[in-house]
């Protein structure tokens, strides 16, 4: 028989097969798996398309280009041919003067279509109410900070010099989008227009000046476009994009993309026990049709060929499914979420059919082929003799293929090979100790049955009597609850994470210039406002110059450096460019850990330093190095004593430099700290800034909303995904239940028919079903807490402490769950007639 | 001895226990003509059923020879053999063997489709008609007695116009009417048929109605007596 026919008889079984309702356990179990991951790739990929949006905001744009010396006319034109929205800037330092009074301030000319996303705020008055605007000031206007116009004793209205043009001060700038990425500059803003920044003649030759080419389109245009500009970038030149923006967003979302990679995988292992048990259930179910097939002239081959049509048949159609499904329940998760999310979501692209397509395939191949193959070595002597199974496929074969598709679908989602190892390892060696210990644990019960009462006898008897099924049923529902479980876990972790990283009373306002004598005062002003104050550090101004007598490097060279380590480079880059805030202290800041030296004591030298560990990492320094400062003109000399790392998100002073006590003696310092005050409070702040004239305060309440918004939002993303995947969870045990069933139904309606008393069945159905719930949740904690560990020790670089709640939860949650779905599977079997079920179970 | 369609040389059947080797079949002789009805009767385990398995080649010999259409089993392989069964064989089994996920005329279309066959379903549907089971072409085998599961078996055994038909027990699981109006049915379908009909039994009424009775005994042949 050749192939053509074959293929078209296989459709036709396939059919006459599925109106016989045998393949609805298998093809629900692979819509499920194709389902779940098309739902949740979509459903990311949109919320991560969206959030890279919002992050966009925090530059203003999609992707920056700047330079200290004006940008070829070139980068701009391609990037307009190429389709990208343009916006041009130019950032400089001057000094403002009024009749009062002069600040050196921040100035930012920007054109017509700045800024390219996100929207800035004005206001009329200080601390009036704001306007949301999407344009900057017109020609002849000047918008400047509410802080610049208090110093400055001017009032909106009036005329402000800046270089030799006079411009009118027409608004308050309360909000800028990218200022969020660059809060820590100390100098207030003006932002005036492009038109007018020729007049004010101080962009000159030699000038320090920033040149800012801000861009914005479709992902793969910008994508080509910065593959074009890397090959002509200058040394001097850089470019900026989302991903190097803000840290807390860039971090958070890095987590929540973990996370959502994690709970697809969760839902593959999911779908994939599914589609073994059904796969396993279809095969035994077709072992007579396997040997009546031989009987009937077709070869091992032919026979086999049949059973994978049908399955690929199977599988396309549980694919098709399952996208638009997948499609439908990500579209109905987004309608339900309408109020939280942004206005417009960017639509999905085709990645998300993609993916779930492939693990149909990959659950079919992975997980349905092994026990299909059985099929094919079915003896056609079976027609003579029933009791003649095929010898099971090799355990290597069946666990080898499902470990090899996991790892190719975890690498796919998490992109990350360390994850998908860490995961893989650490799930395999559970999966296998615990399923010999379950093994061992049966057998070592059998023994000792016939003590116990008959319910008993009958409950666990299905359990013992084939160990090495009920470990492997164990092994699977085990695996069920262990998938839900670690997705849980990660869930909570995350969430209280970001919640310690970000928590409502995070400081939301910078105080800085504070002179020394005003020091107490302050301090006792604070309190009384109800704000809730960080220590006071102070601060020196100074420049790193030196690093064991040898100049530090130079901007271009770093600059130069390949792509991969910009980051870090960068670092160093910004902190030897500057001045630094040098700042003393006797006690290690808190948040701030050592990690390598000693803090303080009687045997630091006189002249130590503290250095934080990335920038110790980029410069090259370690303890014992002898470093350069020039601190008002002064050279000082500071040997490395410790190392510490600090949170740079918590929103409270941090510093690159920590010197000891006494080492910064004699050198002019202000003070600086950062304070939570709640909103309620805000007018207060004019009585703070009438008080304290010198000293500067920086809102940065704008950008801790602007983080908590993405945050909210990669929260619900992730609670809604939990739910999926436990929705999901539940709907594979009930499937993978069923599919486990035949047996004992047969069993059940012959005890009946020996005489056995319903409520006797009953109790040992539900005995039966309590215990394998309960060894299953026993090893899905076990399983969870190893996988954790794994993660969070390998992938997270989170800390990892044992769940206790989740020991004592897990099994008794399981044992109910599995004890009330199965109860609930096998009444049949106490309300149907036993003969019935006889004659479909022999 | 020119026109054997069933030939067995020195057939025997060995197999190893958990204590010791048990001898099933033991130099079994036989020849069987073309178009003739053969009963093999004999007390359970006298190796009855074993010998319908060898010499319709679902499995081999310890030792000796089976020759099936004057093709010799032992020389072909297990796919070899199913060709073979394909196109020569038929079966009708005491449990019917009918595949539950099919109903009636689909299980019969089977070994047409799988011939190949154009026309399966109507020349299927003349068969259950044949066997009397026009009004039960749809029905799954759930949904059908014993004894019309048994006809929808026959029907499937004669649809590939088999040259020889194994029957084991046919009427092992039929009370003794319906039993009765199998075995007519199987003996007219093989005369019409001109197959050659093999089956086995214990029933002496079913043996006595072949041409021929085997009579096995602890796994030997013993001398044949004239029916």
């Amino acid at each position: 028989m050749n192939s053509a026919p074959l293929a078209s008889l296989a459709w036709r079984l396939l059919r006459r097969e599925w109106r016989a309702g045998e393949l609805r356990v298998l093809l629900g179990a692979l819509l499920i798996a194709v389902t779940i991951s098309t739902a949740i790739s979509f459903f990311t990929e949109r919320l991560e398309r969206s959030m890279t949006v919002q992050a966009a905001e925090f530059l203003g744009a999609d992707l920056v280009v700047s330079s200290g010396s004006p940008l070829p006319d070139l980068y701009a034109e391609h990037a307009q041919n190429q389709g990208l929205q343009i916006s041009r800037q130019v950032g400089f330092n001057s000094v403002m003067a009024s009749d009062a009074t002069m600040q050196l301030s921040s100035v930012k000319a920007v054109d017509a279509a700045y800024p390219l996303r996100g929207q800035m705020r004005i206001a009329e008055q200080p601390f009036a109410a704001e306007k949301t605007v999407s344009t900057g000031p017109a020609a002849g206007e000047l918008w400047i900070e509410p802080r610049l116009l208090t110093q400055l004793e001017l009032e909106v209205g009036d005329a402000l010099e800046v270089g030799y043009a006079s411009l009118t001060i027409s608004a308050l700038l309360t909000h800028e989008p990218d200022r969020a990425g660059d809060f820590y500059s100390l100098t207030p803003r003006v932002l005036m227009n492009l038109q007018d920044l020729e007049a004010t003649g101080i962009v000159q030759p030699g000038s320090r000046v920033r040149y800012r080419l801000l861009l914005s389109g479709e992902d793969q245009h910008l994508s080509t476009y910065q593959q074009w500009l890397e090959t002509r970038l200058e040394p001097n030149q850089r470019v900026t994009s989302v991903k190097d923006g803000n840290r807390q967003v860039g971090r958070a979302l890095g987590r929540a993309d973990q996370f959502l990679g994690l709970a697809s995988i969760a839902a593959v292992v999911l779908a994939g026990v599914a589609v073994a048990l059904s796969a396993g259930r279809f095969a035994l179910r077709h072992f007579d049709t396997s040997a009546m097939l031989r009987c009937l002239g077709l070869s091992r081959r032919q026979v086999m060929r049949l059973f994978l049509l049908q399955l690929l048949y199977l599988g396309a159609l549980a694919t098709l499914l399952g996208l638009a499904f997948g499609w439908l329940a990500q579209w109905g998760l987004l309608q339900l979420l309408r109020e939280l999310l942004p206005s417009s979501l960017p639509e999905p692209g085709l990645t998300p059919l993609l993916v779930g397509g492939a693990t149909g395939l990959c659950a079919l191949l992975g997980f349905a082929l092994p026990p299909l193959l059985r099929l094919g070595q079915v003896a056609p002597l079976r027609v003579l003799r029933r009791d003649l199974a095929p010898m099971p496929s090799s355990s290597w074969l069946i666990y080898g293929l499902a470990l090899a598709v996991l790892s190719l679908l975890m690498w796919q989602f998490t992109g990350d090979l360390q994850i998908t190892l860490a995961m893989i390892f650490g799930g395999a060696a559970a999966a296998l100790l615990l399923g010999l210990l379950a093994w061992l644990l049966l057998r070592s019960v059998a023994g000792k049955l016939h003590n116990l009462s008959l319910a008993w006898r009958l409950g666990s008897g299905e359990l013992l009597k084939r160990p090495a099924a009920a470990a492997t049923q164990i092994l699977a529902f085990g695996l069920i609850f262990m998938s839900m479980l670690v997705v849980l876990i990660l869930r909570t972790e995350l969430l209280s994470d970001w919640q310690d990283q970000l928590p409502a009373d995070a400081p939301n306002h910078f105080a800085l210039n504070i002179l020394p004598s005003e020091q107490q005062a302050f301090a006792e002003q604070l309190e009384q406002i109800g704000a809730r104050s960080a220590p006071l550090y102070p601060v020196t101004p100074g420049r790193l110059v030196s690093i064991n007598g040898e100049p530090v490097r130079q901007e271009v060279s770093k600059e130069a450096e390949p792509d991969g380590q910009r980051g870090e480079q960068d670092r160093g880059t910004r902190a030897i460019n500057r001045d630094l805030s040098l700042t003393w202290s006797a006690t290690l800041p808190p948040d701030n850990q050592l990690t390598a030296g000693q803090w303080w004591s009687d045997s630091t030298p006189d002249n130590a330093v503290s250095i934080e560990s990335e920038l110790a990492e980029s410069l090259g320094v370690g303890l014992g190095d002898e470093l350069g400062f020039v601190i008002e003109g002064q050279s000082l000399s500071a040997i490395v004593t410790s190392v510490r790392q600090v949170e740079w998100d918590n929103f409270t002073p941090n510093f690159y430099m920590v010197f000891a006590p006494g080492v910064l003696d004699g050198l002019p310092a202000t003070l600086l700290t950062s304070f939570h005050l709640p909103a309620s409070e805000r007018a207060s702040l004019r009585g703070l800034t009438r008080q304290f004239p010198a000293m500067t305060l920086l809102e940065v309440e704008p950008v801790l909303e602007q983080i908590r918004g993405i945050l909210k939002q990669v929260t619900l993303a992730v609670e809604y995904v939990l739910v999926f995947v436990l929705l999901a969870g539940l709907a594979v045990l009930f499937a993978a239940l069923q599919a486990t069933l035949d047996q004992r139904l047969y069993q059940g309606a012959l005890l009946r028919t020996l005489g056995a008393e319903r409520t006797l069945l009953r109790r040992a159905t539900w005995l039966e079903f309590l215990l394998l719930g309960l060894l299953a949740g026993v090893m899905a904690v076990v399983a969870a807490e190893l996988a954790t560990w794994a993660l969070y020790r390998f992938a997270l670089e989170l800390d990892w402490a044992p769940h206790l709640l989740f020991w004592l939860l897990t099994p008794l949650t399981a044992a109910l769950l599995i004890g009330c779905a199965g109860v609930w599977g096998t009444r049949a079997v106490v309300r149907q007639s036993p003969m019935r079920l006889i004659s479909r179970g022999a | 001895m020119s026109d054997a369609v069933v030939i067995a040389r020195h057939l025997n059947k060995v197999v190893t226990t958990s204590e010791a080797p048990l001898q099933i079949l033991s130099d079994v002789n036989l020849s069987i003509q073309r178009g003739s009805s053969v009963a093999i009767v004999g007390a359970s385990g006298s190796g009855k059923s074993t010998l319908l398995s060898l010499l319709a080649g679902l499995d081999l010999p310890s030792s000796g020879e089976v020759l099936l259409a004057g093709q010799s089993l032992t020389a072909l392989d297990e796919d070899q053999r199913a060709a073979l069964r394909g196109l020569e064989v038929g079966f009708v089994f005491q449990s019917f063997q009918l595949l539950d996920s099919l109903n009636a005329v689909e299980n019969v279309m089977l070994p047409l489709e799988l011939a190949g066959r154009r026309d399966a379903r109507q020349h299927a549907t003349e068969l259950l008609e044949r066997v009397g089971l026009k009004a039960r072409l749809s029905h799954y085998p759930q949904q059908l007695s014993g004894g019309e599961q048994q006809r929808v078996a026959i029907a499937r055994a004669f649809a590939s116009e088999p040259a020889i038909l194994f029957a084991d027990e046919p009427t092992g699981n039929l009370d003794a009417a319906t039993g009765q109006k199998i075995t007519d049915l199987l003996f007219d379908l093989n005369r019409e048929h001109g197959t050659t009909l093999i089956l086995v039994t214990h029933d002496e009424r079913l043996a006595a109605r072949c041409e021929r009775a085997l009579h096995m005994q602890a796994g030997q042949l013993q001398a044949e007596q004239a029916v």
